[in-house]
C-alpha cells in the first residue's frame, strides 16, 4: 500500500504537466491518425515524447528502427512491411479505438535523440508502454522490450507477444492477405513450364536421359555434401577468415570450425583424388599405345600421391595430434 | 594358373571363407580397446537405459516387458516403457542370454550387453561382404567391401563394446536387409521379397532409424519405374516386401499404426499404388497393341497419380495423417529444429558435419567413393540404380546431422571396394597383352544402349536419333575397349601406392579407434605427468553414494542428459532422462535450474524432489558440464514460458556468455549458477578461484544457498548433489530463516516470497 502512495506522490508532477491535454485526448488525436493512414503513425522525438507521455490510459507500440539504406539494417527493412501490416489490420479489427493501443514508428533520422536517451546501439527495437491509468494500469512505468535477436522478422511473433503483454484488451487477428500476384506467376510458370516441357520433350529427353549427365550431377552432390557443404548452409560459415594480422587464413581452426572456401578447396581435393582413381582404373587400360600408358600411371599415381598427401597435411592444420603423413608435404 | 577347374573353386572358396573369418575377428577386435583399458563397462548415456530394460526383461520374461509401465523415470508421469521403445535389442540380447544359459555357459547378462556390438559388427562386414558381390563381378570387391566396413571408424564409433545402443544391431540390420532386396529385384523371387520384409521387420524393432529403409526401396523402385525399367521382377518383390513388411512393422507397439497415417511412410503407400497401376497398363498394353489406346492408359496413369497424391495433400491438410515427425523434418528444413524443438537442436549429434569429421571417420575411403559411385555408371544396372540413390541421399543426410554418418558408412565403403577392386584388377593381372591391336573384350560396355528407350511414340523419332548419337548413352570413359596394362613398372608402382594408402588406412583406423571411440565417458581418463594413467571415476563414485545413503524412492531432479544413468547406476527415480518424450516436463526442470532459488523451490517442492545433481567440471577443465549446457535448458524452458526466463538475460549486454564478477544478475541467482560454484572459491586462496573450463576468475564473493544444502561432492568435485530442504519449522520463508540462522535482522517487507505474481499460464500459441 505503500508503495502506490509513492507512486501516486510521484506521478503528481506529472499530473499538472499532462494538464495542458487530457491522455485521453492525445490517444484520440493518434488513434483517428492511425485510422486515416492506415498504419503505424510516424512520430518524431517531439510527437514520441508526447505519445509516451505519463499519465496514459492507453499502450503505445514503438517500433525504433532505422530505414536508411545506408545503416544497412536488413531485419529492419525486412520487418517494415509486416510491421506496417500488422499495425493496419490491428487498428482496423478495433476501429472504435476499445483496445487503446496505439502504433507508432520512430526512424532514426528523426529521433536521433530519443535512440541516444533510451541508449540503444541496435535497431529495430519494439518497446510496449502499457497505460499508467485506467483499468489495465500497470504501476511502474517501464516499456516492455521484444527481443529482436532470435531473428525474428515476421508478424506473428509480435502478434503473440503483444497478446501476452496485453491480456485483456481485444486482440483482433492477423491474417497475412492473399498474395493474388503470387499465385498468378505460380500458375502461369508451372503451365508455361508444363507447354515448355510438351514442346521441347524430344529434344530434352536425349539430354535428361544421359548417363555422363547423371553421373556429374551425382558426383557434384556427392562432392558438395561430404566436403561439408550443408554445415555451411546451417551455420552461415563466413567464407574466408582473417589470421589476426591482416593476412587472409584459408583454414579455420579447430574441428568443429569450417570457412566456405575451406570446403570448397576440399571438394576441389576429393574431386581430382576420385578423377586420378577413375582414370587409373577406366581409361589407363584402355590405352593401346605402351609409352603414353606408363607415362599416364605414373602422372596419375603421381597426382594422387602429392594430393593425398596434401589432404593429410590438411587435415593437420584441423587436428593438431594427428599422426600421420605422406611426402612430399 | 593355380586356382583353375573344381578343385581351384572349392580352394577360393575355402580361401574366402578364411579371409572373411579374419576380417571379422579383427572387427570385433579393434572394439575392445575399452574392455582392455577400463572393465567391461556400459558406455554413455541411451545404453544404460537399454542396459535396465534388458535385466528387466531376462528377469521378468518377454509378456511383463512387453506391458512395463516405468514408475521410476518421469515424475510424477511415469513412461509406458513397453510400449514406447524399440525392444529389437533387449529382446536380441535376452535371447542369446537364454541360448547360452540353455547350453549351460554361465554367462553375465552384463557381459552379453557389453560385448553385443564387436559381435554383430562382425555379422556387419558379412552383409557388407554380400551386398558387394551382388554390386560388382570383380571376386575382391566384396572382400574390400567387408574389410573397409569391419574396421572404419564411422561404424566403429557407435559399435565399439559397451556402446550398448539400437545402432549396434540396427546397421547389420541395415546393410543385410539391403542386401536382400538387391537379391528380390534381381532374382524377382517372393521368397527373397518375403525375407527382405522378415528383416526390415527386426529393424524396425530395434532402431528408428529404419525410415531410411522404409523411403529408400520405395525411392529406388520409382526412380526405376521412371528410367523405363519396370519389369515383374521388381512388381513381386516390391509389393511383397511392402505387404509383409508393414505388417510386420506393425507389431511392434511403439510403431503401431504409423505405418499407414504417418507421412514418413507415406512414399511407401504411394509407391505400392503406383505400381499396381504401372503393372495393370503394361498388362493392358501386352493385351491392346492400340496406339491410341497407349496414350489414353498413359494419360489415365498419370491423373491418377496426380489424384491420389492430391488426396494425400488433401488428408495431411485435413489432419486424417499426422504430419512428418519433427526429427524427420528437420533433415529437410534445417532451419526448422532451432526454432520449433529445441530439444532436437541441444542434442550434439544432431548438429550439421563439418568437413573434417567426414576425412575422420572414413579417412580414403571418403575419395574413393565418389570414383565408385562413377563406376556404377558404367553398366547402370538395377542395383547400381540402388547405389547411386542411397549415395546421393546418405551424403545428404550425413552433412545435415552427424549421427547420420552411421547410415552413409555402408554405403561409402561398398563404392569405394568397387573403386578400388577395379583397379587392384587391372593391375594385379600378371599377363601383358599380346600386342597394340586391341583386344576386343568390351566386358565393361555390356548391356547399356538397349535399357529403357521403350520406343516412344512421339514425332520427332529421327531427331532424337541425331541426338542420341550426338550424346552417348555410355560413359565417356569407356568407349574405347579394354586393352590392359603392358609395363611391370606400372603394375608394381601402382600396387605399391595403393598398398600403401591401405596400410596408412589402417594405421588410421586404429588411431581414430584407440584414441577417440574408446572412452566410456562413464570413466575419464587422463594422463599424469609421469605418463601413466589416472582414471577419473567421479560418475560412479557419486551414483554409488546415492544409491547407498539416499532412500530407494528419493527423487533426483537433473538435467536430462543424466537420466538414463541415474536410473540404471543410482536406481533412483529421475524427473527427466534421454526419453526426451515430454517437453515440458524438461523445460520445468530448465525453468527450475535457470531461475531464482526462490521460483525453484516451490517447484521442486511441487515435483517431490529430494535431490538435486548436477555435473560440474571447473575444477578438472572437463567441458561437458551443466555451466556449457546451461543455454539449453534456458532456451528449452523460454520455449515454454517466454515471459518468466529470457536467454537474452543470461549474457551481459556485450552479447558474452561469463560466469565472473561481469556475469548479469539473473546469471549469478539462477540455481544452476549457485549450486555449481558453491563453496568453490574455498579451495583456492582468497581470490584466487578459477573456473578451468571457462578460464576464468570467480567473484571473490561466492554463492549463497538457502533452499537446498550440499548433501555430496565428488572427488573432482565433477557431480555435486544437493539436498533440497523441507518447509521451515516455524513457517518461515527458508531466505529468513537462514537469515535468522547468520543473525541477519529480519526485513520487514516480504519481498521475494514469490507471490503476487499473477498466476503462472502456459504460453498459448
Amino acid at each position: 500500500m505503500r508503495l502506490l502512495q509513492y507512486v501516486t506522490a510521484a506521478l503528481l508532477p506529472f499530473t499538472a504537466l499532462a494538464a495542458k491535454k487530457s491522455s485521453g485526448d492525445r490517444f484520440e488525436t493518434y488513434h483517428s491518425k492511425q485510422l486515416s493512414n492506415g498504419g503505424p503513425v510516424k512520430v518524431d522525438d517531439k510527437a514520441y515524447n508526447d505519445l509516451t507521455k505519463t499519465p496514459r490510459d492507453y499502450s503505445v507500440a514503438v517500433l525504433l528502427t532505422a530505414l536508411e539504406a545506408r545503416f544497412g539494417c536488413n531485419l529492419c527493412n525486412e520487418f517494415q512491411p509486416d510491421w506496417e501490416l500488422l499495425a493496419k489490420q490491428w487498428t482496423k479489427g478495433d476501429k472504435q479505438g476499445e483496445g487503446r493501443l496505439v502504433f507508432a514508428t520512430l526512424d532514426f533520422l528523426d529521433g536521433k535523440s530519443t535512440f541516444q536517451s533510451l541508449m540503444l546501439q541496435t535497431a529495430p527495437v519494439l518497446l510496449l508502454f502499457p497505460p499508467t491509468t485506467g483499468p489495465n494500469a500497470k504501476p511502474d512505468n517501464v516499456p516492455h522490450r521484444f527481443d529482436f535477436s532470435s531473428g525474428t522478422n515476421t508478424a506473428e511473433p509480435i502478434h503473440a507477444w503483444l497478446t501476452r503483454q496485453l491480456p485483456s484488451i481485444p486482440h483482433p487477428t492477423f491474417v497475412r492477405p492473399i498474395n493474388y500476384v503470387r499465385i498468378a506467376v505460380i500458375t502461369t510458370a508451372v503451365i508455361g513450364f508444363i507447354t515448355l516441357v510438351t514442346v521441347a520433350a524430344p529434344y530434352i529427353l536425349p539430354v535428361i536421359q544421359n548417363r555422363n549427365l547423371w553421373a556429374a550431377i551425382s558426383l557434384i552432390a556427392v562432392l558438395l555434401f561430404t566436403s561439408g557443404h550443408m554445415f555451411n548452409h546451417i551455420r552461415k560459415v563466413p567464407y574466408v577468415g582473417g589470421d589476426g594480422k591482416g593476412q587472409i587464413s584459408y583454414f579455420a581452426g579447430g574441428f568443429q570450425n569450417q570457412f566456405g572456401l575451406e570446403t570448397q578447396i576440399v571438394a576441389a581435393m576429393y574431386g581430382i583424388l576420385s578423377f586420378a582413381t577413375i582414370s587409373l582404373a577406366l581409361k589407363v587400360p584402355r590405352m593401346t599405345e605402351p609409352r603414353n600408358q606408363q607415362i599416364a600411371v605414373f602422372v596419375w599415381c603421381g597426382v594422387i600421391l602429392g594430393m593425398y598427401s596434401f589432404l593429410l597435411s590438411v587435415f593437420r592444420i584441423k587436428n593438431g595430434g594427428y599422426p600421420f603423413w605422406l611426402p612430399p608435404f | 594358373m593355380f586356382f583353375q577347374g573344381e578343385t581351384g573353386r572349392n580352394t577360393r572358396g575355402l580361401l574366402r571363407l578364411i579371409i572373411l573369418c579374419t576380417i571379422a575377428a579383427a572387427a570385433v577386435a579393434s572394439r575392445l580397446f575399452s574392455v582392455i583399458r577400463f572393465e567391461s563397462i556400459i558406455h554413455e548415456f541411451d545404453p544404460w537405459f537399454n542396459f535396465r530394460a534388458t535385466k528387466y526383461l531376462v528377469q521378468h520374461g518377454f509378456y511383463p516387458f512387453w506391458d512395463w509401465f516405468d514408475d521410476r523415470t518421469w515424475h510424477p508421469l511415469g513412461r509406458v516403457t513397453g510400449g514406447t521403445l524399440y525392444p529389437g535389442l533387449m529382446v536380441t540380447s535376452g535371447a542369446i542370454y537364454h541360448l547360452l544359459r540353455f547350453l549351460t555357459f554361465p554367462v553375465d547378462i552384463r557381459n552379453i550387453c557389453v560385448l553385443l556390438a564387436p559381435a554383430f559388427s562382425g555379422l556387419t562386414a558379412f552383409a557388407t561382404y554380400l551386398l558387394t558381390s551382388e554390386m560388382s563381378d570383380s571376386p575382391s570387391a566384396g572382400l574390400l567391401a567387408a574389410c573397409f566396413m569391419g574396421i572404419t571408424p564411422g561404424y566403429i564409433s557407435r559399435s565399439v563394446a559397451g556402446s550398448y545402443d539400437n545402432e549396434a544391431i540396427a546397421i547389420f540390420l541395415l546393410v543385410y536387409t539391403f542386401y536382400l532386396w538387391i537379391k528380390a529385384v534381381k532374382v524377382g523371387s517372393i521368397m527373397w521379397g518375403a525375407l527382405t520384409a522378415l528383416f526390415y521387420g527386426y529393424m524396425v524393432s530395434a532402431w528408428g532409424g529404419y525410415v531410411f529403409i522404409t523411403n529408400l526401396i520405395p525411392l529406388h523402385a520409382f526412380v526405376l519405374i521412371c528410367m523405363g525399367r519396370f519389369s515383374p521382377r521388381l512388381y513381386v518383390s516390391y509389393t511383397t516386401w511392402y505387404a509383409l513388411g508393414t505388417l510386420a512393422s506393425m507389431q511392434i507397439p511403439f510403431v503401431g499404426f504409423l505405418p499407414i497415417r504417418s507421412s514418413d511412410h507415406m512414399a511407401a503407400l504411394g509407391i505400392f499404388g503406383l505400381i499396381q497401376l504401372v503393372a495393370f497398363a503394361e498388362y493392358i498394353r501386352g493385351q491392346l497393341p492400340s496406339k491410341q489406346f497407349q496414350v489414353l492408359l498413359r494419360a489415365m496413369v498419370l491423373v491418377v497419380f496426380a489424384v491420389a497424391f492430391g488426396g494425400l495433400v488433401l488428408l495431411t491438410v485435413s489432419g486424417t495423417i499426422a504430419p512428418w515427425s519433427g526429427r524427420f523434418y528437420s533433415l529437410w528444413d534445417t532451419g526448422y529444429a532451432k526454432i520449433h524443438i529445441p530439444i532436437i537442436a541441444s542434442v550434439s549429434e544432431h548438429q550439421p558435419t563439418a568437413w573434417p569429421a567426414f576425412f575422420f571417420d572414413l579417412n580414403m575411403l571418403i575419395w574413393l567413393f565418389p570414383a565408385g559411385v562413377y563406376m556404377c555408371f558404367r553398366t547402370l544396372k538395377d542395383e547400381h540404380v540402388f547405389i547411386v540413390i542411397y549415395a546421393v541421399l546418405a551424403s545428404y543426410f550425413a552433412g545435415v546431422m552427424v549421427r547420420l554418418m552411421l547410415t552413409l558408412t555402408p554405403i561409402v565403403c561398398v563404392a569405394a571396394a568397387m573403386a578400388l577392386s577395379q583397379i587392384l584388377d587391372t593391375f594385379l593381372v600378371a599377363d601383358t597383352p599380346t600386342s597394340t591391336t586391341p583386344s576386343d573384350t568390351p566386358h565393361a560396355n555390356g548391356s547399356t544402349t538397349s535399357n529403357g528407350s521403350t520406343s516412344t511414340t512421339t514425332t520427332a523419332s529421327a531427331l532424337k536419333d541425331k541426338l542420341t548419337s550426338a550424346l552417348p548413352s555410355t560413359l565417356r570413359s569407356t568407349k574405347s575397349p579394354l586393352v590392359g596394362i603392358h609395363s611391370y613398372l606400372s603394375k608394381s608402382l601402382t600396387a605399391g601406392a595403393l598398398t600403401a594408402y591401405l596400410l596408412l588406412f589402417v594405421l588410421h583406423c586404429t588411431w581414430v579407434t584407440s584414441n577417440a571411440y574408446s572412452s566410456p565417458s562413464v570413466v575419464l581418463a587422463s594422463r599424469l605427468p609421469d605418463g601413466s594413467q589416472h582414471i577419473i571415476d567421479d560418475y560412479r563414485e557419486a551414483y554409488q553414494w546415492l544409491r547407498q545413503n539416499t532412500a530407494t524412492n528419493a527423487k533426483v531432479m537433473s538435467w536430462w542428459d543424466y537420466g538414463y544413468q541415474i536410473g540404471g547406476m543410482a536406481d533412483r527415480p529421475t524427473l527427466v532422462d534421454n526419453n526426451t518424450w515430454n517437453n515440458t516436463h524438461i523445460a520445468t526442470v530448465g525453468k527450475a535450474m535457470s531461475s531464482r532459488e526462490e521460483v525453484s523451490w516451490p517447484i521442486m517442492r511441487q515435483h517431490e524432489v529430494d535431490y538435486v545433481l548436477v555435473v560440474f567440471g571447473g575444477l578438472l577443465g572437463y567441458s561437458g558440464d551443466d555451466i556449457n549446457k546451461f543455454l539449453w535448458m534456458v532456451r528449452i524452458a523460454e520455449g515454454i514460458w517466454p515471459d518468466e526466463v529470457k536467454e537474452r538475460d543470461y549474457f551481459t549486454p556485450r552479447g558474452e556468455y561469463r560466469i565472473d564478477d561481469e556475469a548479469t544478475p539473473t546469471m549469478r541467482n539462477s540455481l544452476m549458477y549457485k549450486m555449481s560454484y558453491y563453496n568453490y572459491a574455498s579451495l583456492f586462496p582468497a581470490g584466487q578461484a578459477t573456473d578451468r573450463v571457462r578460464g576464468s576468475r570467480l567473484p571473490s564473493q561466492g554463492p549463497e544457498l538457502t533452499t537446498v544444502e550440499e548433501a555430496f561432492t565428488s572427488e573432482n568435485w565433477i557431480i555435486r548433489i544437493y539436498k533440497v530442504k523441507g518447509e521451515d519449522n516455524l513457517g518461515r520463508g527458508l531466505g529468513e530463516a537462514v537469515g535468522f540462522g547468520r543473525g541477519n535482522k529480519r526485513k520487514s517487507s516480504g519481498r521475494g516470497k514469490g507471490k503476487g505474481r499473477g498466476a503462472r499460464t502456459l504460453r498459448v500459441d
